[in-house]
């Protein structure tokens, strides 16, 4: 029998679905499942039952909470999809101060329509079963994630860092040679370190490894040390890891003395 | 060549729920010649692959007396053994094997020999006791002390106590007890308390241990306090071996004068390497 | 042993002519700093003053990640899958990485050969390539800074050529077939070939023996060097990923979208990341960073028997590699010596 599954979107720049709407194997995965709900690709459909329900985007709004709730209550799995739904991504950057006075810095006196949040992770407010990660998600994950619940089991999620796809690739390490702010060594593997491979530093963009792994401590000793302040290594920590559990923390740690 | 890593084809025949989260599984080989050559040592172990989900390392606890046929007990912990828990009589697993060590059983011989169990423990304990009562006129006394926090949780039980009758004709003692079972009707504690209540005689005795590593000290100190022979103890560890052929390192604990392989130069274990060794518990 | 010399001007030749036994793979300049072994057209950019490569010549042996079966999950069978293995040269090998495929010979093509690993194996020629030490090389410490075995041909540095010491049936044969390459090695030579050896003997960072380390890290585990150290660690792997006898790898059923067939892949994994040590039920046998970080040590410096060698074999790739800039023989070296200079160094 087929699995039931839906593709959502809280706030979110719709890229996760936009990758799992231009995978190569689509069709494979159209027959192969059925799509119960796909509010990107068809505005057909309504929140029903389903074995599977993929969730992109933070939560931003009220109205996004009440969908969140709505899907988890007619899943039996749910998956967050991204770094949106993992972390709270870009848009929960600034997490921590008040949304107030952040709106008012970009739209200035002007209204809107519905009460906005800084953008919080999934798992705030619901249970998530498994995290696919990505920004957007690599198509291989995409696949094995949904072909593992094809054949009734789940993923293996990865606990390693970019930097082991980064030496299994054989690119140069831009942290040591350059002295570059790469954030590979705490950001969750799968991208198969593309942006180090361009001689780019790693920005994050996956997320802070899980189970407390992510060593935002000894990472932003090595920047210090390499001359960066702590206001850059901060902002550049917090693009993707603002809401990682304890990170400010870890910050703080590194730079006590000199406070 | 040969592929260390191929697998052999094995059917599920029957399926036994023992506690809520534990089942046995009876296998046999569907290959002729496989099923009439294979054999192991009691507390080998196999690889058990179910096709597109992964593989586990599993200690075989039946006798390896009856050829072409094994069991293995299998807790539910994971992605694969939650997997494993689908199957039906008459799917077909990936099976390679049998590795590790094993239990020295032909030194255990013209001895008496306590089996002492916590938890899952009893799973690889239960592949030595059959195989004592396969031979048993080779052994002397044979006490099993199984263990469990509820009973409930006791593993094969029922099996054990159904033969308690002839048991002790046979000079063989069962005692099963539990921790933290206010309902249990039999003994309560931990199972180094029990020592006392075995048949085996101390100084004539072989002795195999398996269970939760915090376990190992105190029933070490109680046996020693009987007048066990350290020499003579035995355990068998755990750990999540991916090859079983002492290649993808998983496995590899210990210190860095003993470092060891638990796939190929364990399971099985003497006292005075585990006392001796951090890391191995 | 037989020894031949080769002249500077005929090097380039005989490094064209290596090509008639298989691809050739040698170090050429990847990025400002580092180097790898990679196919080689012109044998002019191969680099022969590098000193150690960002992946280690195990990457010829053990992929990084490879198909170890094909998988019919309907019918519940697993199909071996063995990729066409061509005949390939290794020009360039330093003697620590020599020790380094010997120890993993030991290892993967012992009772239980390994395929895979076999079948490349039989396929690679070794051609070694004397060298100098940097600050991160302590192969002296560790006895595998001259190797009497596990090379088909290996060249020392002379000052108008090298000197070609021979290791194996197929070196003598590579030799016979180009021999109008080599000319006999001269009092001059084995002068130079002393003097080269002798040089080197008085580069290394520090000497003495490692023989002990095993028994002074396991004494020492409970120290705080270890606190302090673990703390600076990213726990990205780089250490293990970049040594050349590191070798745990990791297993996965990848199924395909069908869900009627997938495959059995390995890749290289680490005992620095937390799912290393873990097994069924959640118990982990190395929770800690500190953990995981010790365990490299006691790892690296036990000794693999058959050899009479430690796993470790002084090359500094960990160190020089490290981006937390860690510095595994300034840790050891800190182990083996109570004196303050080296403890507060």
């Amino acid at each position: 029998m087929k699995l039931r599954i839906g593709i959502h979107g809280l706030t979110s720049c719709y890229g996760c679905q936009l990758r799992m709407a231009s995978v190569r194997e689509l069709l494979e995965v159209a027959e192969n499942f059925e799509i119960a709900y796909w509010y990107m690709v068809s505005s057909k459909g309504e929140i029903s039952h389903v074995d599977i329900a993929f969730v992109e985007g933070s939560v931003s709004t009220a109205k996004d909470e009440e969908e969140l709730k709505k899907i988890r209550e007619n899943a039996d799995v749910l998956v967050a999809v991204g770094s949106c739904a993992i972390y709270g991504g870009v848009q929960g950057m600034l997490f921590g101060k008040e949304y107030e006075e952040i709106f008012k810095e970009v739209y200035g006196d002007n209204k809107i329509e519905f009460e906005g949040r800084i953008g919080e992770p999934l798992k705030k407010y619901v249970k998530v079963d498994y995290n696919l990660p990505g920004c957007p998600p690599e198509e291989e994950e995409i696949i094995y994630y949904l072909a593992t619940f094809a054949i009734g089991s789940y993923p293996e999620e990865k606990d390693y860092p970019v930097c082991t796809e980064c030496r299994r690739k054989g690119y140069p390490c831009v942290l040591i040679e350059k002295n570059e702010p790469c954030l590979g060594p705490l950001t969750v593997a799968g991208c198969d370190a593309r942006c180090p491979g361009y001689n780019v530093a790693c920005i994050g963009c996956r997320g802070p490894l899980p189970h407390g792994i992510a060593w935002f401590d000894s990472l932003a000793k090595t920047f210090k040390e390499k001359g960066m302040s702590k206001e850059y290594i901060k902002a550049r920590m917090e693009i993707f890891g603002k809401q990682y559990e304890k990170m400010d923390e870890m910050i703080e740690k590194v730079f006590e003395d000199e406070d | 060549m040969h592929n260390v890593y191929a697998l052999y084809k094995c059917r599920v025949l029957r399926i036994y729920d023992l506690t809520d989260d534990v089942k046995l599984f009876l296998f046999r080989f569907e290959n002729p010649s496989i099923a009439e050559s294979w054999t192991f040592v009691p507390g080998q172990f196999v690889q058990l692959s179910i096709p597109g989900v992964g593989e586990v390392p599993i200690s075989i606890c039946s006798s390896p007396m009856k050829r072409g046929f094994f069991e293995l007990c299998i807790k539910k912990a994971g992605r694969v053994t939650s997997k494993i828990f689908d199957l039906k009589p008459g799917d077909s697993v990936g099976v390679r094997g049998p590795y590790g060590n094993g239990f020295p059983v032909k030194d255990f011989e013209e001895n008496d020999l306590l089996l002492i169990a916590a938890g899952i423990g009893m799973a690889p304990l239960r592949s030595v006791f059959m195989y004592a009562l396969d031979n048993r006129w080779k052994f002397g006394n044979i006490t099993v002390i199984n263990s469990a926090r509820y009973g409930k949780r006791l593993l094969f039980q029922k099996e054990l106590e159904a033969m308690r009758d002839v048991a002790e004709a046979e000079n063989i003692r069962i005692i099963q007890t539990v921790t933290r079972d206010p309902d249990w009707p039999g003994r309560i504690g931990r199972a180094q308390e029990h020592i006392k209540y075995a048949n085996t005689r101390p100084d004539k005795s072989y002795v195999c241990v398996c269970g939760p590593p915090q376990i190992y000290n105190d029933v070490f100190n109680k046996l020693i306090e009987h007048g066990y022979d350290p020499k003579k103890i035995y355990v068998t560890l755990e750990r999540r071996m991916k090859c079983g052929v002492g290649k993808c390192g998983h496995c590899i604990a210990g210190s860095s004068t003993f470092l060891k392989y638990i796939c190929i130069d364990g399971p099985v274990f003497g006292y005075y390497d585990i006392i001796s060794t951090p890391g191995l518990i | 042993m037989r020894y031949v010399k080769i002249k500077d001007e005929k090097v380039y030749e005989f490094l064209e002519g290596l090509k008639n036994y298989g691809k050739l793979y040698a170090p050429v300049k990847i990025s400002d700093k580092f180097y790898d072994r990679k196919e080689i057209d012109d044998v002019k950019k191969i680099a022969f003053d590098y000193i150690r490569t960002i992946m280690p010549a195990k990457k010829f042996f053990i992929p990084p990640k490879e198909e170890m079966f094909e998988i019919d999950i309907e019918n519940g069978e697993y199909k071996e899958k063995l990729e066409e293995v061509e005949p390939f040269v290794l020009f360039g090998m330093h003697p620590c990485e020599i020790v380094a495929l010997r120890i993993l010979d030991g290892i993967y093509m012992d009772e239980y050969a390994d395929i895979y690993y076999t079948r490349r194996r039989k396929a690679g020629i070794i051609i070694g390539l004397s060298c100098l030490p940097d600050e991160y090389c302590f192969c002296n410490l560790r006895r595998t800074d001259f190797v009497d075995i596990g090379f088909d041909l290996f060249f020392h540095e002379l000052p108008d050529g090298y000197l070609i010491r021979v290791g194996s049936p197929n070196g003598h044969k590579i030799i016979d077939e180009n021999l109008d390459l080599f000319a006999e090695v001269n009092q001059q030579d084995i002068d130079a070939f002393r003097e080269f050896e002798e040089k080197r003997q008085r580069m290394f960072r520090c000497y003495g023996s490692f023989d002990n380390i095993r028994y002074l890290l396991e004494l020492t585990m409970q120290d705080k060097l270890w606190d302090e150290e673990s703390e600076k660690c990213f726990g990205c792997g780089n250490c293990t990923n970049t040594c050349p006898t590191c070798r745990c790898y990791d297993v996965q059923d990848i199924p395909n979208i069908d869900g009627k067939t997938g495959k059995r892949i390995r890749f290289w994994d680490s005992c620095q990341f937390r799912s290393h040590g873990l097994v069924a039920g959640g118990h982990n046998f190395r929770p800690t960073k500190k953990d995981r970080f010790l365990n490299r040590y006691i790892c690296k410096n036990s000794y693999f028997y058959p050899l009479g060698t430690s796993y470790c074999v002084g090359c500094g790739n960990c160190t020089y590699f490290c981006p937390a800039n860690i510095d595994f023989l300034g840790n050891l070296l800190k182990v083996r010596s109570t004196a303050e200079e080296v403890k507060n160094a």
